[in-house]
């Protein structure tokens, strides 16, 4: 069946600290020469308010970790520095703070890279080295400025299992992670674990409904990031945009004619305007990836080792093309595909630095349905719920850019007897079908010559309708009751 | 429709008697009130209902839940019938009429039940019990203001009357979610006793209603209305029960005065809007369109919230007109505006068409089909609401729709089969993942109900493979013939009992 967003499991900031661990014996090369490129980040950030989004947000901060790979390069994770106001890193033994600022953040793969004002003073100090995907059973450490005190902190693990898996950033994404036996804690986030004296990982995460494990990035994830920025700016990772059901069925392979031999996937679900749209359709057969064997579980062999067929895409780039081997109504096919990004993805991704758009007009709020706002409003209405489950994969997207929901009412004698309509997604404005939120806008700011805004809503029992003339004075008077200072906020 | 605060269910505010022995807290007979009354002794014209009922196991519906015992009392109407609560009767496997002694039993069968009305009429074949017992007339109906007395017996077997007063009357939805009927509010202050789950309430010695619901922090009870039991036993009168009419319309207010505006409608006409038609209902046949304003029906103006002015009763919901006031094949008339022209159109009240998707299966059994270990089902809201007491955000998305928008469905099936679920089996190797799909063709034929399921699976395409397409999916699943009939004998042997109920 088509995948749906896999629940987030994961979380990013999890456990009380762990028991205690045996910091290991020293290794030959000089370990604390490489402490000192270990840094600790002080983020400072300010995360908006969807409840009320013409509000500054709510203040708070945070610690992480982040290591040095580079002149004036610092790595980290991207949750550590995400809607950061102010940036402040230390050195190991060090009272200092240097201030630092974000250089390219990816959300997707919760990597950040991050410079400070002046390098001088870390010059001098070692360069990680980004090394390979560890074995399975080997001994790793894990160095960062975990809670439980103000010092550095080391703890060892064994690499429990390589898999691809959610990163809980975004809630949106899956890539490969390395699972280890050493809890990671929060303020570990960013730092670095070492094998061998080079970076094998990124601790990120752990969870909370298991001890003793802690999840890294691998550098295969780490190396595209670090590609992906080569040319100045952070691309999206591209995605094959497709849906697949498993062939392990007898009776599935023997109707589609496929020998017993364990290969190819059932293609169940092509998303519009995405890489295979166009190219492979629902119910077609997926045998090879760029020359590797897809099984019948959707997985290609890799360096020894099954792994989920997105992989192949996963290492590549917008613009890279991917070589499908697939038959669809009977004929074979061998094509080259050209990968893109999928956009309205984001839709089910937590969006960081930037600013909610709303609409407030004659009380009404208006605003664009994504994970942020879900996560503020409880939406029960089953017509905002259908909308948002299947924007992507029936491809309402094409259609409604932004899905406009009707959030709340700033109550005013001009909108009263219309709470029924509190949480419902508008259709239409003036007989006009609502694609975006600055053609709402549009709509809106145009008078219709019977003097009426008249707007229709998903399941709505009746329109809602707004008197044109009253609406200025309404405004004027909302403003200043709320302490609106912007009606509108159309820029991210 | 009507919103009013829910009351809780008496089921919840008091235990069920039955494990409670202990005398009545009690011995003081009726009250001075009821001195007054010049109506005979109560404790023979009541009967305890004594009834066990056991629900279908949601999930694997070839099999019923544990069995509970649930206790009331039933008035006793003419022919020695026993008029209770549906409620009662739901699901019931076995029913027994006692004595308010406690002296006699006698099993008994349902005559008659409206679960929507939420009554039911039981008889029973033991002359020996019912020789005794004398029938209750049925009162006039009361006014607001009017005493009733709600009668309870006690483990003793003693008479306990609680006098009340009506303080309003309203349309409520007592049993069924969405089946409001004319209703009593009494204001009564009651105390527990034994089989305090529904309760004759009487008006001089005749029966006025029945008591549904209470609530102890409100002192409030409500009761059905007398001219809606009047109504049921007129309607059961001939042995074939048909049921309460309805319009067919939903509504919504017209107090948003910037709406009636645009609407056109002069302040001092009320009115409501009807906000959408039933297909193949009685408004529609009469003509009603959505977007209509009714202004009156049957000479009742209908004001901006739905009320009118009943002779009786005062200020009460429209929807009692047509849902109560009148049965099966009378007309109503309807004044409305449409496009500011008034108009006025008659409609004929007719039963309401079953659902897409069935909003009980009480006296029914559930209609599933096991093949190869795949479990289709026919879905209805009590399955829905097995996905939790919030069933209502818990539930699947994609079987909420055909509960929600029945209409984007209903030309291409007459009930919802859907997969829901799959019991691991050697034919069902990677399905393990699949439920909850709706089910839109198997080898070719459309599904419009479960009986087509069990026929197309029974034309077996040559390649002995069928396929089944999904609602919503554009691939099909592939179920071996052979295979998935040896499993289907293994699941018997395993102790499936049926592998289908069609009927």
């Amino acid at each position: 069946m088509p995948l749906r967003f896999i629940a987030l499991l994961l979380l990013s900031v999890t456990l009380p600290l762990a028991a205690q661990t045996e910091i290991p014996d020293k290794p030959a090369s000089a370990p604390s020469e490489i402490y000192r490129s270990v840094v600790r980040i002080e983020a400072a950030v300010q995360v908006p308010d969807y409840s009320a989004p013409w509000n500054s947000g709510r203040f708070g901060g945070g610690i992480g970790t982040g290591f040095i790979i580079g002149k004036n390069r610092i790595l980290t994770n991207a949750h550590v520095v995400s809607n950061a106001r102010r940036l402040l890193v230390t050195i190991h033994g060090s009272p200092e703070k240097y201030p630092a600022k974000v250089d390219f953040i990816a959300h997707d793969c919760d990597l950040a890279l991050l410079s400070v004002e002046d390098f001088t003073d870390f010059d001098s100090f070692p360069v990680f080295d980004i090394g390979g995907v560890p074995e399975l059973e080997s001994q790793v450490r894990v160095i960062g400025y975990p809670i439980g005190g103000e010092r550095l902190s080391v703890t060892r693990g064994v690499v429990s299992r390589v898999d691809f898996s959610s990163y809980s950033h975004s809630r949106a994404d899956q890539h490969l992670v390395i699972q280890i036996d050493a809890a990671i804690n929060p303020g570990n986030s960013g730092g670095p674990v070492l094998q061998d004296g080079k970076v094998i990982g990124v601790a990120f995460q752990g969870r909370r409904d298991a001890d003793n494990t802690g999840y890294i990035i691998p550098t295969p994830v780490i190396r595209r990031f670090l590609k992906d920025i080569e040319d100045g700016s952070y691309d999206h990772y591209v995605d094959l945009a497709v849906s697949t059901f498993p062939l392990y069925n007898p009776a599935m392979r023997k109707a589609l004619k496929m020998p017993e031999d364990g290969s190819g996937v059932l293609i169940s679900n092509v998303i519009p305007t995405g890489t295979c749209d166009g190219i492979l359709k629902p119910g077609d057969l997926l045998v090879e990836i760029d020359g590797y064997a897809v099984d019948s579980a959707g997985q290609v062999l890799i360096d020894g080792a099954k792994v989920d067929l997105n992989e192949i895409v996963e290492r590549k780039f917008a613009g890279d093309k991917v070589q499908l081997r697939y038959r669809s109504d009977g004929v074979w096919h061998d094509q080259d595909v050209l990968l893109k990004t999928l956009p309205p993805n984001q839709m089910y991704a937590i969006q960081y630095e930037k600013q909610p758009r709303y609409i407030v007009y004659a009380g009404l709020v208006f605003q664009p349905l994504d994970t942020n706002l879900f996560a503020t409003e409880k939406f029960d209405d089953y017509q905002v719920r259908r909308l948002f489950q299947d924007y992507l994969s029936e491809g309402i997207f094409t259609e409604r850019k932004d899905i406009v929901i009707l959030t709340q009412l700033l109550n005013d004698p001009i909108n009263s007897r219309l709470d029924s309509f509190q949480g419902m997604a508008v259709d239409t404005i003036n007989g006009k079908k609502v694609t975006t939120l600055d053609q709402a806008h549009e709509l809106l700011s145009q008078s219709p010559e019977d003097g009426h805004q008249v707007i229709e809503f998903f399941g709505g029992t009746r329109p809602l309708v707004l008197p044109v003339a009253d609406v200025p004075e309404a405004n004027t008077r909302i403003q200043g009751t709320y302490e609106i200072d912007q009606l509108v906020n159309l820029a991210e | 429709m009507n919103p009013k605060a829910l009351i809780l269910s008496l089921a919840s505010v008091w235990s069920l008697a039955g494990c409670d022995r202990t005398p009545a807290p009690t011995e003081t007979m009726p009250t001075t009130e009821v001195a007054d009354l010049p109506a005979p002794d109560p404790t023979l014209s009541v009967v305890r209902v004594n009834t066990t009922y056991q629900r279908w196991n949601p999930g694997q519906p070839w099999e019923k839940l544990d069995s509970n015992q649930r206790r009331s009392l039933g008035a006793v109407v003419s022919d020695s019938r026993v008029l209770t609560t549906a409620e009662m009767v739901a699901d019931s496997t076995f029913i027994e009429l006692e004595t308010s002694d406690g002296r006699k039993l006698a099993p008994a069968k349902v005559e008659a039940v409206d679960y929507e009305a939420n009554l039911a009429l039981l008889s029973t074949d033991d002359t020996e019990f019912t020789k005794d017992l004398v029938p209750l007339e049925i009162s006039e109906t009361p006014k607001i203001g009017d005493t009733l007395q709600i009668i309870q017996i006690e483990n003793s077997g003693n008479p306990l009357i609680t006098p009340g007063l009506i303080q309003g009357v309203d349309v409520v939805a007592s049993f069924l979610p969405g089946e409001y009927f004319l209703t009593y509010q009494l204001k009564t202050s009651m105390q527990t006793a034994a089989s305090s789950f529904t309760l004759p309430a009487m008006r001089e010695g005749q029966l006025a209603g029945f008591l549904t619901s209470y609530s102890a922090s409100d002192q409030l009870a409500d009761i059905t209305a007398t001219d809606i039991i009047r109504s049921f036993l007129q309607d059961a009168a001939d042995g074939d029960y048909a049921g309460f009419p309805s319009l067919g319309i939903a509504t919504a207010a017209l107090d948003d005065i910037k709406f009636r505006n645009w609407l056109g409608l002069a302040p001092e006409i009320g009115g409501i809007y009807v906000s959408s038609v039933l297909k193949g209902g009685a408004a529609e046949a009469a003509g009603v369109r959505k977007g209509d304003v009714i202004t009156s029906i049957d000479e009742f103006a209908v004001d901006q919230t739905g009320y009118i002015q009943h002779p009786a009763y005062g200020r009460l919901f429209w929807s009692h007109l047509v849902h109560g006031a009148k049965p099966v094949g009378q007309t109503v008339s309807l004044e409305l505006v449409r496009d500011s022209e008034p108009m006025t159109l008659t409609a004929t009240l007719a039963r309401r068409k079953e659902s897409l998707v069935p909003t009980h299966t009480f006296g029914e059994s559930p209609r599933f089909l096991v093949k190869g270990g795949m479990v289709f089902q026919e879905l209805t809201r009590p399955l829905l609401k097995s996905f939790g007491k919030e069933w209502q955000e818990t539930a699947p998305l994609n079987l909420l729709e055909p509960y929600e928008n029945p209409e984007a469905f209903e030309d291409r099936m007459d009930r919802v089969i859907f997969l829901a679920g799959v019991i691991p089996t050697p034919a069902t190797i990677g399905y393990e993942s699949l439920r909850n799909l709706i089910v839109d063709q198997v080898n070719g034929q459309r599904i419009r109900n479960i009986k087509d399921l069990a026929a197309a699976f029974e034309n077996v395409p040559a390649d002995g493979l069928h396929s089944i397409l999904f609602d919503e999916e554009s691939f099909t699943i592939e179920l071996d013939e052979v295979i998935s009939t040896s499993v289907d004998s293994q699941l018997l042997r395993q102790g499936i009992s049926k592998l289908s109920r069609l009927d």
